[in-house]
């Protein structure tokens, strides 16, 4: 039966309250270990389409009559519209409608960044729409900028009220502590660069309007469509069958969208907006920087007695305040916690979530300072994690953690740092650093997926969910093979299209597999039931095989039917791991080369191994260049974004990429779904920052604060490390700062 | 816009000149350069390497497998850009490409661009200058220039022969450009002189398809003199005459960094060569 209940729904560490019809999940859970299909690696099921060109992406497609659209965006940081001349642009060749502040959601009168969209013309190629652009008049009224995030926090120019969070006595612990450190930890603002761009067409057909459209959440943006015009949900239809990244930035509509619906209504033609790479730059989100004010507290013997933070998020024009203190929160079993979280409103362009907002800022800043203490207290660092294991989450019990079984993984490459130190030389020094990740990851209900099978034997699983690259697919496509008792190769998925299934799950906050992965498992369940009945009705004997039974089916089909049943109540659902991480570091030069990752994670029974281990590299890879090479840099005067082209913005290439090993404990969460999957998007990209920072420090001595680890940041802080006394001069020097 | 395929140099007549395209398409499309007129050159400039000559038009992808040139010369080509771009891109083309400063590069009226004002000297110029900065803090990208300038390098063009180095000159008040080439000029051929051992060391942060922070080329001349030339330090190749040269370096706050960068590698080119 049926059951309404009201529960706590959590995406990218955000939760709110809501009301779920949750559907009974009485399936047990498969035995732990690789099993038929699911547990063994498997190729993705799409990779050839992909390689030869023949997946579709939403960039792919050209509708007939199609017309292309192009956003005049501010060039101030905060200005408002004084007046807006279309007609201009109106009057030039293939020009077809052009719209301006408030005539489609998104298009603002004040920018509060450079970036902001303001107006949206409609042409019959993109450069003639790119030409009309630059005809629009406009006058502006420039505003005041502010840049400066400590001066937005000063001023109470915030994006929401400050979060505050307190447990024990913070202070009295500080007092009382034998050894206390203290640092200031920065981290910068980073771009998602997506490959496919942010981009939306849409078509009207009567009152219904389709729209194509790049995103990690096809329900999302139905629902924000349909709301925003006023429409029924059922007369808006939402199509991605391949997407080109997103990273957390395409969680939802943005102004493209809009302007491509308002644009396709006025000229009752097809639509499409794309951004342009710039404008991706732009406009279409990024990782908020921070800036991290920390303080630690342990006992000669290692227990961590208190933990103090000050967080503040520069979170741009609009965005939210991402939980850059849950780390601090979470981590470590310490009586004595005191955190505070500001998001700094600014002139700059909007935060949007990208791969766990908040933990993989506020881990590198934990897993420093952690570092920095147990070198204070002469505690090996993995020790020093061992003894401050966690137990509970705040007295929430886990529904399943093996973060003890990670470290125990993590032994034999962290054993190698004897062996790597001495391979260093004159120039380069060579080091071994780690740090530990907690993530959520759990996904949750509602989510749904249905499963036809035909007397041919091949069995389709339908359900409107998302493939954000991440090889979703192939996964559903092994659950529903495993369930069924048929081979891989006899499974197809369709997914991608509102109008051809039920409610997915986004793909975001780690969800897809942990929320999908069951309702897939439970719909092919349903059918391979009814196949049973139908076995036992004509007298075959139980092991008869799946295409044997149904080659009787003719035009009758099996449909089954699944749906994602609850979290375990009163549990935290989250994912650890821990990274241990080989550097290499040029003390003349500033040159850092990571040379060697160990990733190992706990996220419950894994599906795939192969598309794991993708998951964990792409992760690994992804914050190299967050922790190396990438920053966003705005011009201090006007707050525009200097580096909105890919040879500015530093991405790692492949030459960057290191030796990277993955193992994961691989044990199903026994309290969490009829898989005791977990997601992994995130995990990967939580640690590696902080686990690089603590190798360079291993391999040198100097203190990295700072990301990215640039040359000019790695010389200052070997420059430093040369001019303070030693480890062991501090040592005896008496503790409290 | 039009496209002229010209078979020799007479038959020149203005317009934007072509060859690898990887400077000049990325450039139009940015708005940065205007034409009615594209001239591909590529019947019109030598290409390929006779007798210590290297044609203009030789891609840096055959350099960098070219074992009869300096190596500084073929190792500047292979640390450049990206494997695509160096089967695309010319000799000649990368001697004269534009900076990299992103306020040129995103079209702000900057001196370069006949405004009057560097805004990258009060802005974000942590890639930029530490030589000749104080009317435009631009750095060189060119790693080939300065393996060029280091190696003695002589140009000849339609009109003229120049030192390598004599191609490029310091922009100021009167003449923004970064270069000396006049309108209608041509680069054909470069010619080397023979060296005893020559190298490039670059630094860039990451490890491909990056332009150099520092890059440092050394060359040890048959005469028994050395010559040093550095990319990315200052708007044009920059000669030093050796590493205590570094001392006056006029850094911008955020590019001290650069000068130890640059002393480092100096070293490490040096003593390479001895």
């Amino acid at each position: 039966m049926a059951r309404l209940i009201r529960t706590e729904k959590e995406v990218e560490g955000r939760f709110e309250e809501v009301w779920i019809v949750v559907e009974e999940d009485p399936l047990e859970q498969w035995p732990e270990g690789p099993l038929a299909v699911v547990g063994r690696p498997a190729p993705r099921q799409d990779g050839h389409q992909r390689v030869r060109g023949e997946a579709r992406y939403t960039a792919d497609i050209r509708l007939p009559g199609m017309l292309h659209a192009a956003v005049l965006r501010s060039t101030y940081a905060h200005a408002k519209v004084q007046r807006i001349d279309l007609a201009p642009a109106l009057a030039l060749p293939g020009v077809r409608a052009a719209i301006g502040p408030g005539e489609a959601h998104g298009l603002v009168e004040e920018a509060g960044f450079a970036g902001a969209p303001v107006a949206a013309v409609a042409a019959d190629t993109f450069a003639q729409a790119r030409a009309a652009i630059e005809a629009i008049e406009m006058e502006w009224e420039e505003l005041e900028v502010v840049l400066d995030p400590d001066a937005a926090v000063r001023r109470e120019l915030l994006t929401a009220e400050p979060r505050s969070y307190e447990r024990g006595d913070v202070e009295r612990a500080l007092a009382e502590a034998d050894v206390v450190v203290e640092a200031t930890y920065r981290t910068q603002t980073v771009l998602h660069n997506s490959l496919e761009t942010h981009q939306a067409i849409c078509e009207w057909q009567g009152d219904m309007l389709h729209v194509y459209i790049s995103t990690q959440y096809i329900w999302g943006v139905r629902q924000a469509v349909a709301e925003t015009l006023g429409l029924p949900e059922d007369k808006v239809r939402v199509v991605c069958e391949f997407m080109g990244g997103g990273f957390g930035s395409k969680n939802g509509p943005d102004e493209y969208t809009y302007v491509a619906a308002e644009l396709a209504k006025r000229t009752g033609r097809p639509v499409r907006c794309a951004l342009t790479r710039r404008e991706e730059n732009t406009s279409a989100g990024n990782r908020n920087a921070t800036i991290q004010r920390l303080r630690g507290g342990a006992r000669s013997d290692g227990t961590i007695v208190a933990l103090d933070g000050e967080f503040t998020n520069s979170v741009g024009w609009s965005g939210w305040n991402a939980s850059t203190e849950g780390p601090m929160r979470m981590l470590y079993d310490c009586e004595n916690v005191r955190t505070v979280t500001y998001g700094a409103q600014l002139n700059t362009p909007p935060m949007k979530a990208f791969r766990a907002p908040g933990f993989v800022e506020g881990t590198f800043g934990l897993e420093c300072l952690v570092d920095e203490l147990a070198a204070r207290l002469d505690v090996d660092p993995l020790e020093l994690r061992r003894r401050n294991y966690a137990s509970s989450n705040e007295g929430t019990p886990y529904s399943s953690k093996n973060l003890e079984e990670c470290y125990r993984r993590a032994e034999p490459h962290w054993e190698r740092r004897h062996e790597v130190r001495t391979r260093s030389d004159a120039v380069w020094k060579r080091g071994v650093g780690m740090a530990s990740q907690i993530w959520y990851g759990g996904g949750g209900p509602p989510s749904y997926a249905w499963v036809r099978l035909g007397s041919d034997g091949r069995a389709t699983v339908i359900t409107a969910m998302q493939d954000i690259g991440t090889g979703t697919r192939t996964a559903m496509a092994q659950i529903a093979a495993e369930e069924l008792g048929v081979p891989l190769e006899q499974v197809d998925v369709v997914l991608g299209d509102s109008a051809r299934g039920a409610y997915a799950s986004i793909s975001a906050g780690s969800s897809t597999l942990p929320s999908m992965g069951p309702a897939v498992r439970a719909a092919a369940a349903d059918a391979r039931e009814q196949v049973e009945d139908i076995a036992e009705q004509r007298g075959m004997p139980k092991d008869t095989p799946l295409e044997e039974i149904v080659a009787v089916l003719e035009e009758s089909q099996i449909l089954g039917k699944g749906a994602r049943g609850p979290n375990p109540a009163g549990m935290s659902v989250l994912t650890f791991g821990v990274h241990v991480v080989e550097v290499a570091v040029d003390v003349e030069t500033g040159e850092v080369q990571v040379e060697r990752v160990a990733a190992i994670h706990d996220v419950g029974r894994i599906i795939n191994p192969l598309g794991a281990s993708s998951q964990v590299e792409g992760g690994i890879i992804q914050g190299i260049g967050h922790t190396l090479s990438e920053e966003r840099l705005l011009d201090p005067e006007t707050g525009g974004v200097l580096t909105s082209s890919l040879d500015a913005y530093r991405m790692p290439t492949i030459a960057d990429v290191p030796e990277i090993v993955c193992e994961f404990v691989d044990r199903p969460d026994e309290h969490l779904t009829n898989l005791g999957s977990k997601g992994l998007g995130e995990p990967p990209i939580v640690p590696i920052a902080a686990a690089i920072a603590n190798a360079i420090r291993d391999a040198t001595g100097a203190d990295v604060h700072q990301l990215p680890i640039s040359r000019e940041e790695m010389l200052r802080a070997l420059r430093e490390a040369k001019e303070r006394p030693s480890e062991k001069e501090k040592r005896g020097a008496p503790a409290a700062v | 816009m039009e496209l002229l395929r010209p078979s020799s140099v007479e038959e020149l007549d203005g317009g934007i000149l072509l060859h690898g395209g990887t400077e000049v398409v990325p450039l139009l499309r940015e708005g940065l350069l205007t034409a009615d007129r594209l001239v591909d050159i590529r019947e019109v400039v030598p290409r390929g390497i006779h007798d210590g000559t290297i044609g203009a038009g030789t891609t840096l992808a055959e350099l960098e497998v070219e074992p009869a040139i300096p190596d500084a010369l073929r190792e500047a080509c292979r640390l450049a850009a990206s494997p695509q771009l160096r089967n695309m891109s010319s000799l000649g083309g990368n001697l004269l490409q534009a900076t990299r400063c992103w306020y040129w590069r995103l079209g702000y009226r900057c001196r370069l661009q006949g405004g009057d004002r560097c805004h990258a000297r009060e802005g974000e110029h942590r890639e930029h200058a530490i030589f000749a900065n104080g009317f435009c803090a631009s750095a060189h990208p060119s790693d080939v220039a300065a393996a060029l300038v280091a190696l003695g390098g002589r140009l000849r063009t339609n009109r003229r022969e120049l030192a390598v180095e004599e191609l490029y000159r310091l922009p100021d008040e009167a003449d923004r450009s970064t270069t000396t080439l006049e309108s209608g000029e041509l680069l054909l051929e470069v010619e080397l002189p023979a060296v005893e051992a020559s190298t490039y060391l670059k630094a860039t942060d990451r490890k491909r398809w990056s332009f150099p922070q520092v890059g440092v080329a050394a060359a040890r001349h048959a005469d028994g003199s050395t010559r040093i030339a550095l990319a990315g330090v200052a708007p044009i190749p920059w000669r030093i005459e050796s590493v205590e040269d570094l001392d006056a370096a006029t850094p911008l706050p955020r590019t001290e960094w650069k000068v130890p960068l640059a002393r480092a590698l100096v070293r490490r080119a040096l003593a390479a060569l001895a």
